[in-house]
């Protein structure tokens, strides 16, 4: 479909967003144009005047917003995922691939093995780290004999 | 003083909660959002206290829940959290994005605690030369305008982009003076810093711009599963974070908070690497460098704001030009005069204990409204933001802001001048890599370096 554009950093649909462009400019100008008007007959203090039409302008902005959300949904599948065994194994992998280690869970501060412990992940830690002891065992045998 | 106090709660606690909730919509860049805002503060006569106090707790309650994004569903908060979204992604496949949460908002609490006096220390060290930067001031800026600019992406082509760039500044400002009678800056600065949007608008009015943004459907984002939440009264931030994490956390604050003229985003990455190349095991690396990273970026925030804010008086560090402009430049309110180099702004008006007990309340209430609430309340409100604010309700809102304040600056050619320099930043932004922080560098030599260079010849 034509229709879904992908404008300041996540999807839209092209006419839901002329039309909410123009619901924020249609609001928020004429509010704040008119604001202007009446406060520069009725404030003294012209600074003062300025000042309370822009933030009449500022609650036309809002108003807008809400309108427009109200009018149009936004364009996004939301998913709830949960890491799946798989996933988390490649996770495993990515990690140790960006330069973390598996070393022994056992070697870190007790406060961070408490921590482990109870997101349950103390154990995944603890097979990672037979996974690339021997793993690394394996690389040297081969380094050994030469082969790459 | 008791009503200088009153109105840095207050505007705190207003920005705290204001930016707490904008934090959680995604994307949203942290210029194009928290400047426009703070301008507003200040153009509608909120005192300096109460300005400032605005400024930081929006900063500090942003940079809390756009955590919330970053780590829950993989996309970046704003442009300073794309580092941490490798990171952030392996703890959500590891099945623990909460805690990526919480290690990553915990040492920005930390930072942030820790940044406010630091930087006060620093600008006190740089005081006593402050008027000599002060003096050479449109050498330095010409100097960092081509050092920001080769530091981008655009490199070589982003240092060259700045001759137009200054050109189309200096001829709209001169051909705006000849008809209002005085120049403008607000919608100059406004059309930098909307920029992205407004190219973006005018490629999807294009049929043949149109082609870029297409997309097939709607996006899909996966939401991490909310595992568990916090139950146990008001967090704290040094329980949540271990000893070591602490240590590398205010380590790399301090050493971010000096170096304030460089860019966050390039500090950011290496107080990670540093943090990361000395820890070995996979798990604790990855939870150090989130509370790391996110601790430099908020550290690098406020550094770069505070520095310069106290000891020059003028915007000159990334930050300072880009989502703190309007506390060093705001005319009519707040100005830097362009021939003599004078400032009448935040820098002038408060003092430096000033500038240290209201940057502290700011950073206490925006922890005490934004911490608390990402800590327990995060994957429900993620889920309700995604489900419910339409990116084009946020779009709508922002067309309709910048053209308030535009009218309110210049009128009607106010509001065609940042078209124009939206539209040509914009442009730049996207197809050369010249972000909006070389193109603030690059209005600033227009209005200080240009008239330096025309008295010379």
């Amino acid at each position: 479909m034509a229709r879904y554009l992908e404008v300041w950093g996540d999807t839209v649909d092209s006419r839901h967003m002329a039309l909410s462009v123009a619901l924020g400019a249609g609001i928020a100008a004429p509010t704040f144009l008119l604001a202007r008007w009446v406060f520069s007959r009725t404030v003294d203090d012209q600074t003062l005047a300025g000042s309370y039409a822009l933030l009449l302008g500022l609650a036309g902005c809002v108003l807008a917003a809400v309108v427009a959300a109200r009018l149009f949904p936004p364009k996004r599948v939301v998913r709830e995922s949960s890491a799946t065994l798989e996933s988390r194994q490649e996770a495993l992998d990515s990690i140790a691939a960006q330069g973390g280690e598996w070393t022994d869970p056992a070697g870190l501060a007790p406060q961070v093995q408490q921590e482990l412990r109870q997101l349950g992940l103390y154990e995944v830690l603890v097979e990672a780290h037979e996974q690339s002891r021997a793993r690394s065992a394996e690389d040297g045998a081969a380094g050994e004999r030469g082969t790459p | 003083m008791t009503e200088m106090l009153v109105w840095a709660l207050g505007m705190a606690l207003l920005a705290a909660v204001v930016f707490a909730a904008l934090g959680l919509v995604s994307g949203t860049d942290e210029t194009a959002v928290i400047a426009p805002i703070t301008l507003l503060v200040v153009l509608l006569g909120v005192p300096p206290a109460g300005v400032f106090a605005f400024f930081m707790a929006a900063v500090i309650a942003k940079h809390i829940t756009h955590a919330i994004p970053t780590t829950l569903l993989g996309i970046p908060g704003d442009t300073m959290a794309v580092p941490m979204l490798p990171d952030a992604q392996q703890l959500r496949e590891l099945g623990a994005p909460h805690v990526a949460l919480r290690k990553a908002i915990s040492g920005g609490v930390l930072s942030a605690f820790l940044a406010v006096p630091l930087a006060v220390l620093f600008a006190t060290l740089l005081s006593p030369v402050a008027d000599e930067i002060g003096e050479l001031a449109p050498w330095i800026f010409l100097a960092a305008s081509v050092l920001i600019a080769f530091t981008s992406r655009g490199r070589w082509a982003a240092v060259v982009a700045l001759v137009p760039f200054v050109l189309l500044v200096v001829g709209l400002n001169s051909f705006v003076s000849g008809q209002l009678g005085h120049g403008l800056s607000i919608s100059f600065f406004l059309g930098i810093a909307t920029g992205p949007l407004v190219a973006d608008l005018f490629l999807a009015m294009s049929p043949v711009g149109r082609t870029v943004l297409q997309r097939e459907g709607p996006a899909t984002f996966d939401l991490a599963p909310d595992v568990r939440t916090w139950g146990r009264g008001i967090p704290n931030p040094l329980k949540v974070l271990d000893r070591k994490q602490t240590a590398y956390t205010a380590a790399a604050a301090t050493i971010s908070s000096a170096t304030f003229v460089f860019s966050p985003v390039a500090m950011t990455v290496l107080m990670g690497e540093l943090a990361g190349s000395r820890i070995r095991n996979g798990y604790h690396r990855l939870t150090t460098m989130m509370s790391v990273r996110n601790g430099t970026t908020e550290s690098t925030y406020i550094a770069e704001t505070m520095i310069p804010l106290i000891a020059l008086g003028l915007p000159l560090s990334p930050m300072a030009a880009g989502p703190a402009a309007p506390l060093f430049n705001a005319p009519p309110v707040y100005t830097v005069d362009a021939e003599t180099g004078a400032t009448h702004n935040l820098h002038d008006l408060l003092t430096t204990p000033q500038f240290l007990v209201i940057g502290l309340i700011s950073v206490t209430i925006a922890s005490l409204v934004a911490y608390p609430f990402a800590m327990t309340h995060a994957h429900r409100a993620a889920s309700w933001v995604m489900r419910t604010v339409s990116h084009e309700a946020i779009i709508g809102a922002f067309a309709g802001l910048i053209l308030v304040i535009c009218l309110y600056e210049g009128g009607l050619l106010a509001v065609m001048v940042t078209l124009t320099v939206g539209l040509v930043g914009g442009l730049m932004n996207r197809s050369f890599g010249v972000h909006t922080g070389v193109q603030f560098m690059g209005y600033y030599t227009a209005v200080l370096t240009v008239p330096a260079i025309l008295a010379l010849l």
